[in-house]
């Protein structure tokens, strides 16, 4: 059963890789944009601090890596999988018809989508910072193992996070680009992905670190850069993903005919 | 032919006056279809606002301003920011600004079918005093929160670079559209893509940028006119203050390559169509 | 403010096509990863021959259908007739004008209903699309109030107007649909499957609809489906395309006589033994009646009963052509096998 398993998770996998790279060149546009905006963020950390390293609490060297790896692994700190995408246009229905399950369905397709990002535009680019003499290499070895833990647990969360979202579009009606585009905006505020919540003023972040959103991009990145070290943060994850997987899941099933109707 | 085409373009102009009115009581009546619909929506913009401008205004509060920009000049800087999305939101709202999905997902027929000029519903289609006023509402108020302004520099200059911004953001936009053209399906997110950046990038003051990488933002993606310079320069924060009309002159030359670009796109869209479909986006 | 329409000539032919080609660019995927990361250097595409030096001409008035296999060429064909493509080669004139060149003033004059897509705005009444196309369109007041009354009532519309667009059932929508596309009274009507999934009442309120308005307003309707029946109904004339030619163009019956000259012809006998009869293909037998096909055109009725009766008594003789549907079946599948139309 696990053998069939692996192979539909394998195969959707593939088919949304492969959607992604073989329509056109046009990707590589995008990845320019986002080498761009890295590009402007590592400008104006080096504006702000670099003349004046005591303003800051974070060292320089650790901003600039916490920016590029944020951006390397944007598709696991950003969850965004096909969902909204497949309510908006009616698709939904189909996921249900597939012997498979939903929320693995959708996975499915963004690791496959992830995956080649990652080495497309990811790697070049990690590659792209250490030439310019950012160190991008984890604080120690025992940083790089919580990390790929604690990515696992921030993936864990942000797909919860999405499915709540979903299930909020249903509950409450509302158009799903809607609820989409504001929890796209909360999460870039909240979870630490633009600016680490150690550098955020008035105490905010002390706040922040306590909720759901920093679990998804905060937690790995802090212990990635070794600005906070990993144990504490991932029970956090951990918390976060017990509390929210069991609501997504119930969100969905009470509201399985709407799901259907809706989603139809 | 000399003497039809003032005439012809006074038509044009006359039939997009009553559009604009068209849509505008079409929004009104879209908005009002539900007092909770109006609710959510205005929440979700003031949301989405403050997501734009919230990191900005943070790291301005740690660091007491940024670079040359004191506190108060960055809160400015992000109200015209927000003010110009406002009004790109407001002017060109269900995919006008977001063209490459009208053009990726067939969409782009609707609007060949319709017996007026292109360059008509482009200005007319997207109309939305009402349900795209949430952002440029939130930028009024920040732009008075800032207290910046006033007497600094004069209103018509403010109106001409804040319209010379979102001519830009359109110009733009359209120029990076016509991608899709060429690759419907894998284009049609590329407006996303575009004003994403714009969103992410306009609202920092760019200073402290090497000069390449300012040249960039001045030129091939030139967000920099989209809040940094006319910023800057409203404010006085310009060596020279001739440079208070470069973003209006940047426009002009934005504005005419990227309907150049377009234009091409278009001729390519007669040979070719679309064999794309997707029904929903484009109306409301 | 009327459509520009002086510089528009107004003779009998409403539609011309000369010598129209158009191919399309495919773009060729591979399902491995070493061939999509070759495609991504060099890209590998595949040129469609959409349409191949068609030739058409539809006088005012006349109501064609347009019929052909999937991928035949009749999107395309109804694309270039909308102005939404131009031709590679050749030339395409209607109503007088060029589709693209002069496409303000003519999709002013046109209606075009793409049978999966909608014109109606999908979050208001449908009163509002209404509106929205008068001031678009520039509808003169009393024209506009004339014809929305008209369709209104042949379309049965009158209780749908405050509804959304996206509540309707598929049936009103279509309905809808086509009197939007109606609403400033065009003179050339283009259907790209205007019944596709609708039922049989809703089918045929809209093909008794769209026969009174070419009869009232002399509207000449170009029309595509795959229902073949349907397209007998209402057009007079039937142009077949196939891979991008003109395969047939003429009227029903001689479709069917030049593609199909089978007869069914059925015998009641007074026993249950069919009799053999040279020339005809015995097919079933229920009782005494026994079904037989044959070739009108290689042997005559009267012959066939001749020799039926040498071997038993006839009580009864039915004889009737088999459905349009079955005649343009044979001919898809003789295409399909490289044959031609007769």
């Amino acid at each position: 059963m696990l053998g069939l398993e692996w192979r539909q998770w394998r195969s959707t996998a593939w088919l949304s890789a492969s959607a992604h790279l073989g329509d056109s060149r046009l990707f590589v546009f995008d990845y320019a944009i986002r080498a761009l905006r890295v590009a402007v963020l590592v400008s104006i950390w080096t504006m702000l601090i670099g003349d004046d390293p005591d303003s800051s609490p974070l060292p320089l060297p650790a901003l600039l890596t916490y920016t590029i790896v944020a951006e390397a692994f944007a598709h696991a700190i950003h969850l965004q999988t096909g969902l909204a995408n497949a309510f908006w246009n009616g698709s939904l229905v189909n996921y249900f018809l597939r012997p498979a399950g939903v929320v693995r369905q959708f996975a499915a397709e963004s690791a496959g989508h992830a995956v080649f990002d990652f080495m497309l535009f990811s790697l070049p680019l990690l590659l792209v910072a250490a030439c310019l003499g950012i160190d991008v290499v984890p604080e120690s070895l025992e940083s790089g193992l919580l990390f790929g833990l604690s990515l696992l647990l921030s993936l864990a969360v942000g797909l919860a996070i999405e499915f709540i979202a979903g299930a909020i579009a249903m509950v409450s009606e509302q158009p799903i680009w809607l609820i989409e585009n504001v929890r796209r905006a909360l999460s870039r505020l909240l979870s630490g992905a633009v600016l680490p919540l150690a550098i955020l003023p008035f105490g905010l972040g002390d706040v922040l670190e306590w909720l759901p959103f920093a679990a998804t991009a905060w937690a790995p990145l802090a212990i990635y850069t070794g600005i906070e070290g990993g144990t504490r943060l991932i029970a956090l994850q951990l918390g976060w993903a017990v509390v929210l997987w069991p609501l997504a899941l119930g969100l969905w099933h009470w509201n399985r005919e709407k799901v259907v109707a809706y989603g139809g | 032919m000399a003497d039809r085409i003032p005439v012809g373009t006074l038509r044009s102009i006359v039939q997009l006056v009553r559009l604009l009115g068209l849509y505008a009581r079409m929004d009104v009546m879209w908005i009002a279809r539900a007092r909770s619909t109006a609710v959510t929506f205005y929440l979700a913009e003031w949301v989405l606002g403050f997501g734009i401008v919230a990191s900005t205004w943070l790291l301005a509060e740690r660091f007491d301003g940024i670079g040359p920009w004191s506190r108060a000049q960055v809160v400015f800087l992000l109200g015209y920011s927000l003010l110009v999305r406002g009004v790109v939101d407001m002017l060109f709202g269900w995919n006008v600004a977001h063209i490459s999905r009208r053009i990726g997902r067939g969409q782009l027929d609707h609007m060949l079918l319709q017996p007026v000029p292109l360059w008509v519903l482009v200005l007319a289609e997207g109309f939305s005093p009402l349900s795209g006023s949430g952002l440029a509402l939130s930028g009024g108020v920040v732009l008075w929160l800032s207290g910046e302004g006033l007497g600094v520099f004069t209103p018509a200059l403010f109106v001409l670079n804040l319209l010379a911004s979102v001519a830009i953001v359109i110009g733009f936009s359209y120029a990076w559209a016509s991608l899709a053209f060429l690759a419907p399906r894998a284009a049609e997110e590329i407006n996303s893509s575009t004003m994403d950046l714009i969103d992410q990038v306009r609202a920092f003051p760019l200073d402290g940028l090497g000069p390449g990488l300012l040249g960039v933002l001045l030129s091939v993606v030139p967000i920099g006119y989209v809040a940094w310079l006319p910023a800057r320069s409203l404010l006085g924060l310009t060596d020279s203050p001739w440079l208070v009309w470069l973003t209006p002159l940047a426009a002009i030359g934005i504005v005419s390559i990227g309907l150049s670009i377009f234009g091409r796109g278009m001729r390519h869209y007669r040979a070719t169509g679309s064999t794309r479909y997707l029904a929903l986006g484009h109306r409301r | 403010m009327q459509p520009d329409r002086r510089d528009i000539s107004r003779s009998d032919i409403a539609v011309e096509l000369i010598g129209v080609h158009k191919r399309y660019r495919q773009r060729q995927r591979a399902d491995s990863l070493r061939g999509l990361i070759g495609q991504l250097r060099k890209p590998e595409f595949r040129i469609v021959e959409a349409l191949r030096g068609i030739d058409l001409s539809v006088r005012r008035g006349e109501i064609v259908a347009y019929a052909g296999p999937n991928g035949a060429g009749k999107s395309t064909t109804i694309k270039l007739l909308s102005s939404l493509l131009a031709p590679d080669e050749g030339r395409v004139r209607c109503l007088g004008a060029d589709p693209v060149r002069d496409r303000r003033q003519y999709v002013g004059r046109i209606g075009a209903v793409f049978g999966q897509r909608t014109e109606l705005w999908w979050d208001h009444p449908i009163r509002a699309s209404f509106e929205w196309k008068r001031v678009v369109w520039d509808i003169a007041p009393q024209r506009y109030t004339r014809a929305l009354d008209e369709l209104t009532e042949l379309l049965d519309l009158a209780e749908l107007m405050s509804t959304t667009a996206r509540e309707l059932s598929l049936g009103q929508r279509m309905r809808a649909d086509l009197a939007l596309s109606l609403l400033h009274e065009p003179e050339l009507v283009l259907l790209d499957e205007p019944t596709l999934g609708l039922d049989v009442l809703a089918r045929r309120r809209i093909l008794a609809f769209l026969a009174r308005v070419n009869r009232d307003h002399g509207t000449t309707v170009i029309v595509t489906s795959h229902d073949m029946a349907e397209l007998e109904q209402l057009a007079g004339r039937i142009v077949m395309i196939h891979r991008g030619e003109i395969a047939f163009d003429g009227d029903w019956s001689s479709l069917r006589r030049d593609v199909n000259r089978h007869r069914v012809l059925t015998l009641e006998t007074d026993g249950a033994r069919a009799p053999a009869i040279e020339g005809a293909q015995h097919r079933q037998s229920a009782g005494n009646r026994h079904e037989y096909v044959f070739d009108a055109g290689a042997i005559g009725l009267a012959v066939l009963l001749d020799r039926a009766a040498c071997q038993c008594e006839i009580i009864d003789v039915e004889t009737h052509r088999p459905p349009i549907d079955e005649v343009v079946a044979d001919l898809y599948e003789r295409w399909q096998r490289g044959g031609t139309a007769d």
